[in-house]
């Protein structure tokens, strides 16, 4: 029997690579003749370049060029080009000079001399919105998109709006965004307590380790680009649109990615600025980008200043739920965190009444993408400890009010399309996460002191999307009889390019000692894929390989039945050979198989193919065709429902009552992902999403001058992401494992949702070490906790964004 | 001049294995020269080009300067001494175990492999307007940026401010004040030794600069008395992270306790003023008083005598009277 | 040599941060220069043996002589307080804005925060004081001081022109010397009020931003500039007062009166002629200290 594959521990293939520094990454390329090139950066938050004047830096030693916006396409607003002549954030990439060196680049860089106009700019989207507040883009400070017309707006709100807030409320005026599901009135005068409240989350920047560095050549008209990218078949494609090109005109080469979390989805805007500069000088350009110029071109999860008011029945029975979220967009895009936010919530809580509002708006800080579970990442964190509040107030326990709001199954809904859901455990994983945490005991310890230490116990909650479905597996068992599975999904550090590709050796009864997994390189043939994002992977790819393996599989059987007489069904395979079922001497070594493939040609080969695949499938398969037995097919396995997957995290902390120091003592993630795939790296997203919620509840933010328009938190010891110091010597986690019935695996993603679960478990916590006082915004650092303790004014009002 | 950051201008770097052959280096470059210890504060300077001394003088090959020795009843530690070497050494952690934990609070493992005990001494503040490289007081200009009503000082001072508001960052600094502690200087004109309190300056005295150092004058050592060795001591680093992050106020404290009674306290605190700032008002009140919770609140009641917060700062009032207040009540940390 | 102090400002604008400290010693320098050249000069213009200052004429009878006293008051005691304590504060003014660029390391900012208001309370008082109880055109610059002032000071140089005459109470030199303090000190007061602003002080909290970084610039180049002119003008005005010929009016600024004799050898009666009234009034002010004074 060939070895199980699924559901157990196996190193994956880039290891060794990575830890021994082997691995290359983007910046680890040269190329003959290769220049570097440095950016000059906006050092204001908005302004026009009125003039250029570069010609002591060209005239430095060594220096070979330089590119402006002049020299790039076009990019439509608000979408955001990788240089400009408007800078809409302090940080945005101006122009670049490439040198012989980097050094030299770096030092004409200094030479440049940019006359910068000033322009009226906004950090705070409450301001923007003030009657007379500065608008972030000369267009406006807002974007509406209506079934006529989609456009840019100046929108603000009647001064009323805000004298009629009072100090540390948020102010709601008319709303861009609005649904309703039932009658929200009607659900809060059900309702036996009414929580209401102000909410604030601040923005902060992605900081993954590797930044985003890009090398670029030409060859033959063809473009080859090494860049740091979470995916790869869609950043190839995306890089041809942006670039004009047809998608073989772009060769990507993307094998490891020092992390993402969203910021690098199809990469990101900057890393066509060596692309372009490689076109325009004809030599190879290399751009790294240091932490400095991450911060301000590495993308950001917007802040929200928002409020809500919840209604709950005796029982604990959420009756309404009215939420308003201002968002922060940042200067360009169309980002929907506060959209996913409200879903998010509807779907962690079900109310029976909601009402949804938003604004999003525009502001000169730099640029937001999503951030692993946007919105719903940040929303439970913030309402968790006011599911405490009425939980306390109701009498009711705090893991029950969550189990009796959490939906029961898979007709749940979420957001305002109310989409049932293909599954759902949701209950299950709270109570076992319950039971393996031992809550019971656990939640003695809630509010207890010993010395200046109080205990607090707390939950989260939190779903996220988990999959997506319709990409193309395509793979080869080449005559010297192994397999191979070609993955057009990136590596992220996730596992999953291979920890997918296992269900296609699975199907194929292989030794994964016999698989090659084929990924990262365009050049190397790779199928249509899933954006790696949004947990989409696992889901997407365990099925689209499981079509291709089963593809393969018919063939094999085909072939055997061929050659051997009796019928496809009679054959089976296991440990490289396809034999028959009752015979298992007679049939067939898979190197066999696929010489009789490529003799048999057609289908069998590559050379026909399904009509059904993705073009750049068929251009793939094509390039492949003729070298072995081919399996490729779509996913048409189809399904009902949003593919939600569940993280339910638990965490004591001790916060010390007289400095405000929280220690997380330990924590435990408790998921529903359907079939675990691979368990260490299971683990490893449930306590690597919880620890990066650890930041965002506790200490991640940004900071800048409001004045100026300037950003501090631009380092890593000033953006502070939690350290190993920050994570509790115990952390543990659970899975329910039950398959997803909609899918031929089971399996579905979770790369988000643990995010919200470490935030709000710890947000959850500090408020039950404070006796149940929601401090109501994230992060909670220690000033904030202190003057909470010490009923001193707190060092910023919560509406106060960036500080 | 746009702005490049994150990338260490040339400079011709000598590396001298005596102290004189350094100083006169120094001299030499005046200005342009810049003394490197361990490079954890230097090279940030470098790296964003704010600081662009041509001229590097790395103090690292000079063996005198590393190590621990005794010194009468106390000891000597040699300002190239890595912060990793005090932690482990056995005299520091048996007599003098208050700088032992402030020296094991600082930063990362990594980085006390490579920082130097001199180096954390004297490194600049870390406020963000000034590192920024911002024209202000302290870079020479004419402004303090992080005073303005609407900046960002969450992190700055409540006492001790004259235009410039930055807070010293050391962790080991109030250690060594707290243990009457001496900082020998060389210079050309020969040694100096001042004792660890009057080795800071505030922004009163000179806006420019940290400590008393002049120009071309280095650090060479550290002095330890033996009048606090073994006695009862207290650190705590209160910060946003646990691990890599300076301090949003530490105090250290040293008392010499008998019979259940404190005979004699040193208590310095930092991360509140643009020094380490020793709290002699907080030493008097408790001096003579029982080791109490009475005498620690008496204590930490005075310690923020002065103090005058920021807009966004006030909580580090509070912190303060409370890690004080900690520290008096006789219980290690 | 620097004129000024530039820098980016947080906007990579280049801005101006004030002048230059090279231009303190510039001052000095210029002050000291002068001071010499002054000396040796006035030893070649007057010859061997004999004081350059010269007195401009005999005491000879002029109209207003009969019936002097023979101490005729000169500057009342309230005039004396003002010019002591003004003295005092710009003294307090130039040290503490001076000695720290030296490299004298002291608390320097408060003080000088609040020498410089106490200087200007002076002023306030002498405006008053001058304008409403004195006759604020004794010190005023007409058009015969400037045909006069031409002609002396072409002939201290050149020998051509003519020596100085009797004045009025002041003499072209002094009433230029005045109109360059009243600039002078006028641009520095201004200005160090505005620079009051970006310090907590008794009155207000910082802020740095009531004017704009260009304004700034200005402000700091305009108090820079009046602070090193105040250098050179500080130390030309102590030469003046201890020079032996002017010591006459040294003394009348710290005991009120000059002599009759001084009086009929410097000024001329026609212009200058101490009244009664002001002659009681200052002599009763003057009384105290000065009874001498009394006609």
């Amino acid at each position: 029997m060939a070895e199980q594959l699924i559901g157990v521990d196996i190193a994956p293939p880039d290891l060794v690579a990575k830890v021994t520094g082997r691995a290359k990454y983007a910046e680890d390329f040269r190329a003959e003749g290769m220049v570097f090139a440095k950016l000059l950066i906006s050092p204001m938050p908005h302004a026009r370049v009125r003039r250029i004047d570069a010609r002591r830096a060209l005239a430095m030693e060594g220096v070979v060029g330089i590119l402006t916006a002049d020299d790039i396409t076009p990019v439509d607003a608000p979408g955001e080009a990788c240089l400009t002549m408007e800078p809409l954030y302090q940080g945005e990439p101006i122009l670049a000079i490439a040198a012989v060196d980097e050094t030299t680049a770096a030092n004409a860089i200094e030479a440049v001399n940019v006359d910068l106009q000033p322009l009226p700019f906004a950090l705070d989207p409450l301001q923007s919105l003030r009657p007379g507040g500065a608008d972030a883009r000369t267009e406006g400070n807002t974007y509406v998109r209506t079934q006529e017309s989609r456009d840019f707006q100046s929108l603000k709100w009647p001064r009323s709006v805000f004298d009629d807030a009072p100090p540390g409320t948020l102010p709601m005026g008319e709303p861009q965004t609005e649904w309703t599901i039932g009658d929200v009135d009607a659900g809060f005068a059900d309702a036996a307590v009414v929580i209401e409240e102000t909410l604030s989350h601040q923005s902060l920047t992605h900081h993954p380790m590797e930044p985003r560095s890009t090398m670029a050549y030409w060859q033959n008209g063809k473009l080859y680009i090494h860049t740091s990218t979470q995916s790869v078949a869609r950043t190839q494609a995306a890089i041809a649109a942006q670039m004009d090109l047809e998608l073989d005109d772009v060769v990507l080469i993307g094998e490891y990615c020092g992390g993402g979390f969203g910021s690098k989805i199809t990469g990101s805007p900057i890393m066509l600025v060596p692309a372009f500069f490689s076109r325009k000088l004809g030599r190879p350009v290399m751009m790294r980008i240091n932490r400095y110029e991450e911060h301000y071109v590495g993308r950001a999860r917007p802040g929200f200043q928002a409020w809500t008011k919840m209604g709950f029945r005796s029982d604990g029975r959420m009756t309404a739920l009215d939420l308003y979220i201002v968002q922060d967009h940042g200067p360009y895009g169309l980002s929907g965190d506060h959209n996913s936010a409200a879903s998010t919530a509807s779907l962690t809580y079900q109310p029976e009444n909601m009402r949804f509002r938003g604004v999003t708006v525009y502001t000169n800080t730099p640029p937001r993408a999503a951030q692993r579970a946007p919105g719903g990442g940040a929303i439970v964190a913030m309402l968790e400890p006011l599911i405490d509040k009425a939980a306390r107030e109701l009498g009711v326990d705090r893991v029950d009010i969550r189990m009796i709001n959490a939906p029961a199954d898979n007709e749940a809904w979420m957001g305002a399309n109310q989409r049932p859901l293909t599954s759902n455990f949701v209950r299950r994983a709270i109570r076992i996460g319950a039971d393996q945490f031992d809550w019971a005991a656990k939640r003695q310890l809630s509010g207890q002191r010993q010395g200046t230490k109080a205990t607090g116990v707390g939950i989260g909650v939190s779903p996220y999307s988990g999959g997506s479905s319709g990409f193309d597996g395509l793979i080869v068992i080449r005559p010297d009889g192994r397999l191979y599975i070609h993955q057009g999904i990136g590596n992220l550090g996730t596992h999953s390019f291979a920890d997918t590709a296992r269900v296609a050796a699975e199907i194929l009864g292989m030794n994964w000692r016999d698989c090659q997994v084929i990924w990262g390189d365009t050049s190397q043939h790779l199928p249509w894929s899933s954006v790696q994002a949004g947990s989409q992977t696992t889901h997407a790819h365990t099925r689209a390989n499981h079509a291709a393996a089963m593809d393969a599989l018919a063939k094999l059987q085909q072939i055997a039945a061929m050659d051997l007489g009796g019928s496809p069904s009679d054959y089976m395979v296991d440990e490289g050979r396809v034999f028959r079922r009752a015979n298992r001497s007679r049939g067939l070594s898979f190197a066999r198989a696929a010489e009789r493939a490529i003799e048999l040609g057609g289908r069998f080969d590559g050379h026909e193919l399904p009509e059904d695949i993705h073009v750049m499938t068929v251009g793939s398969a094509t390039g492949l065709a003729g070298q072995g037995l081919m399996g490729v097919a779509k996913d048409n396995y189809g399904g009902e429902g949003a593919i939600q997957s569940w993280v339910v995290g638990f965490a004591r902390v001790e916060v010390d009552v007289e400095t405000g120091h929280v220690e997380l003592k330990e924590y435990l993630g408790s998921a529903d992902c359907g079939v675990v795939l691979h368990p260490r790296s299971l683990a490893a997203q449930i306590h690597g999403g919880a620890i990066q919620g650890f930041g965002m509840a506790r200490s991640q933010k940004w900071v800048m001058d409001p004045k100026w328009g300037a950003g501090f938190a631009n380092r890593f010891y000033t953006a502070r992401p939690p350290g190993i110091l920050d994570v509790p010597l115990e952390m543990d986690w659970v899975a329910v494992g039950e398959p997803d019935p909609q899918s031929p695996v089971g399996a579905r993603g979770i790369g988000e949702p643990p995010l919200g679960a470490g935030a709000a478990a710890i947000t959850s916590a500090i408020a039950d070490a404070l006796g149940g006082q929601c401090l109501c915004r994230t992060p909670l650092t220690t000033d904030v906790i202190l003057a909470a303790l010490e009923g001193r004014e707190q060092p910023f009002s919560i509406l106060d964004a960036h500080v | 001049m746009a702005v490049i950051r994150d990338m260490i201008p040339a400079f011709e770097l000598f590396q001298p294995t005596t102290l004189q052959d350094a100083l006169a280096l120094l001299a030499e470059y005046g200005d342009e020269g810049w003394a490197l210890a361990g490079g954890l504060d230097s090279f940030d300077w470098f790296k964003d080009r704010v600081k662009r001394p041509t001229a590097v003088v790395d103090l690292a090959g000079i063996e005198s300067l590393r190590g621990v020795r005794p010194w009468g009843d106390g000891i000597e530690i040699g300002a190239m001494t890595t912060l990793t070497d005090v932690i482990e050494n056995e005299d520091v952690q048996s007599r003098y175990g208050l700088l032992r934990e402030a020296a094991s609070h600082v930063a990362t493992p990594q980085i006390r492999n490579a920082g130097t005990l001199g180096g954390n001494l004297c490194q600049d503040t870390r406020c963000w307007y000034y590192r920024s490289g911002w024209p202000c007081y302290r870079a020479g200009g004419n402004t303090c940026y992080a005073s303005a009503r609407e900046a960002m000082n969450r992190e700055h001072c409540v006492m001790g401010a004259r235009r410039c508001v930055a807070v010293n960052p050391s962790d080991v600094a109030p250690a060594l004040i707290a243990l009457d502690a001496q900082m020998v200087i060389a210079g050309r004109r020969g040694e100096r030794v001042v004792d660890a309190e009057d080795f800071f300056i505030g922004p009163a005295i000179d806006i420019t600069r940290m400590t008393v150092l002049k120009p071309g004058e280095v650090l060479t050592s550290v002095r330890i008395p033996p009048d606090y060795a073994g006695a009862t001591f207290y650190f705590e680093k209160v910060r946003d992270r646990q691990s890599w992050d300076f301090a949003l106020a530490a105090v250290a404290t040293a008392m010499v306790t008998s019979g259940g009674n404190i005979q004699r306290a040193r208590v310095a605190v930092n991360g509140v003023a643009p020094y380490p700032v020793r709290l002699e008002n907080v030493e008097r009140v408790v001096a003579g008083r029982p080791v109490s919770e009475e005498t620690a609140e008496a204590g930490g009641a005075v310690a923020t005598d002065g103090a005058k917060p920021l807009r966004h700062n006030d909580y580090k009032v509070a912190l303060l009277e409370n890690l004080v207040r900690r520290s008096l009540r006789g219980t290690e940390a | 040599m620097d004129f000024w102090r530039r820098a980016p400002n947080p906007w990579s604008q280049d801005v101006l941060l004030g002048v230059s400290w090279d231009l303190m010693w510039a001052a000095a320098i210029a002050g000291v220069a002068f001071i010499v050249a002054h000396a040796l000069w006035s030893k070649v213009r007057a010859g061997p043996g004999e004081d350059g200052g010269g007195a401009p004429g005999s005491p000879g009878s002029g109209a207003g002589a009969s019936g002097l006293a023979a101490r005729v008051l000169r500057h009342s005691l309230t005039s004396r307080l003002f010019h002591w304590v003004m003295a005092a504060s710009m003294l307090v003014l130039l040290v503490t804005a001076f000695f720290p660029v030296l490299g004298l390391r002291f608390d320097w900012v408060s003080v000088h925060w609040i020498a410089g208001v106490v200087l200007l309370a002076t002023i306030v008082f002498h405006v008053v004081h001058s304008t409403v109880v004195r006759n604020w055109r004794t010190i005023w610059i007409d058009g015969s001081d400037v045909r006069e002032g031409t002609a002396e000071l072409k002939h201290f140089i050149t020998g051509q022109g003519h020596p100085p005459g009797k004045t009025g109470k002041y003499a072209t030199a002094n009433k230029a010397f005045h109109h360059a303090a009243v600039v002078v000190g006028l641009g520095a007061i201004v200005t160090g009020v505005l620079m009051m602003f970006r310090i907590d002080t008794v009155f207000w909290a910082a802020n740095p931003y009531i004017l704009g970084d260009g304004m700034w610039g200005v402000v700091y180049v305009v108090h820079g500039l009046c602070g090193v002119a105040l250098i050179t003008m500080t130390a030309a005005h102590v030469y003046f007062a201890v020079r032996p010929d002017k010591w006459w009016l040294t003394r009348s600024m710290i005991k009120g009166w000059i002599t009759r004799e001084e009086y009929l050898t410097h000024h001329d009666p026609q212009k200058w002629a101490p009244e009664v009234g002001e002659g009681a009034t200052g002599a009763s002010a003057g009384s105290a200290a000065d009874p001498a004074a009394v006609a």
